[in-house]
């Protein structure tokens, strides 16, 4: 962080938007706490603060829902609520149950006290996690990405509480990537680039082109809604009758060579499951995979060999070794072919290629040598990318691959999956952002309870029809 | 009110510290710990031994009987070590080292040498699989699968001798642990000269560009060659050692050389790391869960082997908590429990340190009682220092200028506008 200021309001929802490492967290951090200022004041309710711990910020009434709310997943709602009060009231249960249902009631959410916290979606779990920091009473809250991965209907609850907290006299911090959101539930929204603050305005006078190119600043800005024309060759991936373990019903669906399937679906779709079991990751129960006419047997080793790829949605806990640097991430799905004879590793070749990938991908790093874990969500995707596409491949499987990627390197990798689909490769991506897939899709396969109920082409389908199709209104 | 202003302002921070050449970093307290562990002991018993009057302590004949009593577990150590890197623990090994012992020498009179000792490895690697795949194929967390072996196995050992003491009448184990071989001391300054031009050799691939920067192994290859180079001249009845210390050093260096320069080994470090990332990536997980459990069997019964070669005879309670030392020896060289980390070498020298610290304990008569006192100190402070060091990254960075090679910085500094073109064309 280069030096910010920034005016918190009560009642006022105030969006921060940036891109991966423009300091929004860093910003949120201080203010919680949890990071110390280098220079500069923070004031708190008129007199300067100086909170050395996060628990000096919880005390006067600052709290906090991270991006992945640590929640307890073996204790209850309500007593992940109350986690950690020692007011003696509160465990009284009656005025227990009552704050709480005070606290639900004041954002408009229902939910079961004494349910298991593991067994919640995601989404309630943010909820849970939300009405945890409002159990704090706190004048000031902030928000870390609290719809990153949550599906429509649930961000729709999600947003509507952050306005009710606003109306009822709370501060409001509320970091997003989605930038329509953003212009839905803010009232002032500051752009962050590089660690400065570089706009800032009333959300009524902002505009979402005004954000993207504050956020994206002199980067051209990359992302094209026309798709190039290109042909379409033979079918290179052949799923038929594909059931997994984890799978409801059996799929069957072909992809052509050059062609980007879209795999429009809800959380708990299947969507994840289908891509799996094409890969062999999950164990097969029915049906066969062919990658140009040949089958597959059910395992990754045997679909990676067979020349698929897969981009795992949890790019540092199933796409990267965190403690890795680059080059090793890059060369770990094929040292086959990087290594000498007698399987002898050839680390010369091997960097020789994560330094070309990184030049051609636009991974920003201060060498190969650096650990997968310090790059931002774009460069760590890309390093993902890395690792496949230099192989002779034909298929591609992409689980949300531009998930927690700022609007730089979305585009980056939007470019990316259109030229690989160029080259010839066949191509299934599953995202949740409707417009964003619709945007890189040639057609799209929609994904209901396991069943593909619909197929679209890209061209002549809206997101609202999408988002009816996928909810099963259509 | 709630009117919270803030400000925030400071020097501007590059996002990614340059870090000190490898090389020198491997030297540091938290990566070489055990090697100056060791040099610190070794000091220190030097000084008091000198001090009270007593015979050098770093004498040949000593240095050489530390080296004979820790080579045993040294080779256990080595194979913990690979079970550790995979993410896996095996506490079975004494009770394997002790079964292979009983076995050989209850079989060895009536089947003869070979055959007997092919028994007692086979029964060793069979343990082995049997962990293994009650590890990786039913998903039993590997402590308890190993540490049920380590109490069944040791039930086997008890019911097979009948809780008796064994002893062969055949002296052909006895030669496994007594062969004395000597490594003629030209043979040890050609080696070194030739670790010393391997040295060279990666120095000038360095300048390259295109290799890794100079790491620890660099380091190590230097150390080896100067240490070929020295001994001969100042300790040549060090050349001269037992058959287990020789076999220590080549275990050593081959299963070093191993996991560091194969697929299969750097595989072996990606599935410790993260089994489903590496398991995405197409490497066959299982094989690599699997195989370090059934070489560690085989190493245990090899080592139970020598073992009974030792007295020629065994006794049920034989080896009992050996496998605490060799886990404590691992984590001494800085072996991570989680698995993706670790290096044999180092915890071979864990191993050279406990058992000079008890040697330390004897040579100045001070209680065996108070050895045990300072091990589990000295295992202690060893991993807190680890875990301190792994903690605050900001510590293992530094600012001072870059040794690394240029060519190794920075590939795609520039924004990424610039950089499509050539997927575009490819």
């Amino acid at each position: 962080m280069r030096g910010v200021s920034l005016t918190l309001t009560q009642g006022l929802v105030h969006g921060l938007v940036g891109a991966n490492g423009a300091g929004k967290s860093t910003l949120i951090k201080i203010i919680a706490g949890a990071e110390r200022p280098t220079a500069g004041v923070l004031r708190w309710q008129g007199t300067p603060a100086d909170w050395r711990r996060p628990a000096d910020a919880q005390a006067a009434g600052v709290a906090v829902v991270h991006q992945q709310s640590p929640v307890a997943p073996a204790l209850s709602v309500l007593e992940n609520v109350y986690l950690g009060q020692k007011s003696a009231r509160l465990w009284r249960p009656r005025d227990r149950q009552r704050d709480f249902d005070a606290l639900c009631s004041s954002i408009g959410f229902a939910i079961d006290p004494s349910a298991p916290v593991s067994e919640l979606s995601v989404g309630d779990r943010q909820m849970v996690s939300i009405l945890r920091a409002l159990a704090q009473h706190p004048s000031l809250i902030l928000l870390d990405e609290p719809t990153a991965s949550i599906t429509p209907a649930e961000r729709a609850g999600v947003l509507g509480a952050v306005r009710s907290l606003a109306t009822s006299g709370v501060a409001v911090v509320f970091v997003s990537h989605f930038l329509n959101e953003v212009m839905q539930v803010c009232d002032v929204v500051s752009v962050l680039r590089d660690g400065t603050l570089v706009d800032e305005l009333d959300a009524s006078s902002m505009s979402v082109e005004r954000m993207v190119s504050g956020i994206v600043g002199n980067r051209l800005r990359a992302v094209e809604n026309s798709k190039p024309a290109h042909e379409f060759g033979p079918a290179v991936l052949k799923v038929r009758n594909l059931k997994s373990v984890r799978m409801a019903e059996p799929v069957t669906l072909d992809v052509k060579r050059g062609e980007i399937v879209g795999i429009a679906g809800l959380l708990g779709s299947g969507r994840t499951s289908l891509l799996k079991a094409i890969f062999g990751a999950d164990r097969r129960t029915s049906g066969e995979v062919l990658v140009d006419d040949k089958p597959l047997a059910p395992s990754p080793a045997a679909a990676v060999k067979g020349g698929v790829a897969f981009v795992p949605e949890d790019r540092l806990g199933q796409g990267l070794i965190g403690d890795w640097e680059i080059w090793r991430n890059v060369s770990m799905a094929d040292l086959g072919q990087l290594s000498r004879r007698f399987k002898l590793l050839n680390p010369a070749k091997e960097r020789a290629r994560a330094i070309q990938a990184c030049a051609e991908l636009g991974v920003v790093a201060a060498s190969i040598d650096t650990p997968v874990k310090d790059l931002s969500g774009g460069n760590a995707q890309k390093v993902v990318f890395a690792k496949w596409i230099y192989k002779a491949h034909h298929v591609l499987l992409l689980d949300e691959p531009t998930a927690g990627v700022d609007v730089g390197g979305k585009a980056d990798l939007i470019k990316l999956i259109r030229a690989l689909a160029a080259r010839g490769m066949g191509i299934v991506v599953v995202l949740s952002e409707f417009e964003e897939l619709l945007s890189v899709t040639d057609r799209v396969l929609v994904l209901r309870h396991g069943n593909i109920t619909a197929d679209f082409a890209s061209d002549e389908v809206s997101v609202s029809e999408l988002t009816a199709s996928a909810g099963g209104l259509a | 009110m709630s009117d919270d202003e803030q400000r925030g302002s400071g020097t501007p921070r590059p996002s990614f510290v340059t870090r000190v050449s490898p090389a020198l970093h491997s030297l540091r307290p938290q990566r070489a710990g055990v090697a100056y562990a060791l040099i610190i002991l070794v000091v220190v018993l030097a000084i008091a031994t000198a001090a009270k009057g007593q015979p050098a302590y770093l004498s040949s004949i000593n240095v050489s009987n530390i080296l004979g009593q820790a080579a045993p577990d040294a080779i256990l150590a080595i194979f913990m070590t690979v079970v550790l890197i995979s993410g896996n623990f095996d506490l079975s090994v004494a009770s394997v080292a002790a079964l292979a012992a009983a076995l050989a020498l209850k079989t060895i009179d009536s089947i003869g040498t070979a055959p007997a000792v092919i028994l007692a490895l086979a029964v060793g690697a069979m343990v082995g699989l049997i962990n293994a795949v009650l590890v990786q194929k039913i998903g039993v967390n590997a402590f308890i699968v190993t540490l049920g072996s380590l109490t069944a196995v040791r039930g086997i050992v008890l019911i097979a001798l009948n809780g008796e003491s064994v002893t062969a009448h055949s002296q052909s184990l006895v030669a496994l642990d007594s062969t004395i071989l000597q490594v003629p001391v030209p043979v040890c300054i050609l080696f070194g000269i030739l670790l010393i031009v391997l040295a060279v050799l990666r120095l000038r691939q360095v300048n390259d560009g295109a290799s890794p920067p100079l790491d620890g192994f660099f380091v190590a290859l230097v150390l080896m060659g100067i240490g070929c180079l020295i001994v001969p001249v100042i300790a040549p009845a060090l050349l001269t050692e037992p058959l287990p210390v020789w076999l220590m050093i080549w275990v050593t260096v081959g299963v070093s050389v191993g996991l560091r320069f194969l697929i299969a080994g750097r595989n072996l470090y990606a599935v410790g790391s993260n089994a489903e990332a590496a398991r995405l990536s197409g490497i066959n997980v299982g094989i690599y869960k699997m195989v370090p459990f059934v070489l560690s069997g085989a190493a245990a019964a090899g080592v139970g082997l020598i073992y009974a070669g030792r007295f020629n005879s065994v006794d049920p309670n034989a080896l009992t908590g050996t496998e605490l030392t060799v886990i404590a020896a691992a984590i001494l060289g800085g072996t991570s429990l989680f698995g993706g980390a670790g290096y044999v070498a180092k915890s071979v020298l864990g191993t050279i340190v406990l058992f000079t610290l008890s040697n330390g304990f004897n040579v100045l008569n001070l209680g065996s009682n108070y050895q045990y006192v300072v091990q589990g100190a000295v295992l202690v402070a060893a991993s807190a220092v680890y875990t301190v060091a792994a903690r605050s990254p900001a510590r293992r960075t530094s600012t001072r200028p870059s040794a690394e090679p240029p060519a190794t910085t920075t590939p795609g500094e520039s924004q990424s506008e610039a950089s499509h073109a050539a997927l575009g064309t490819s």
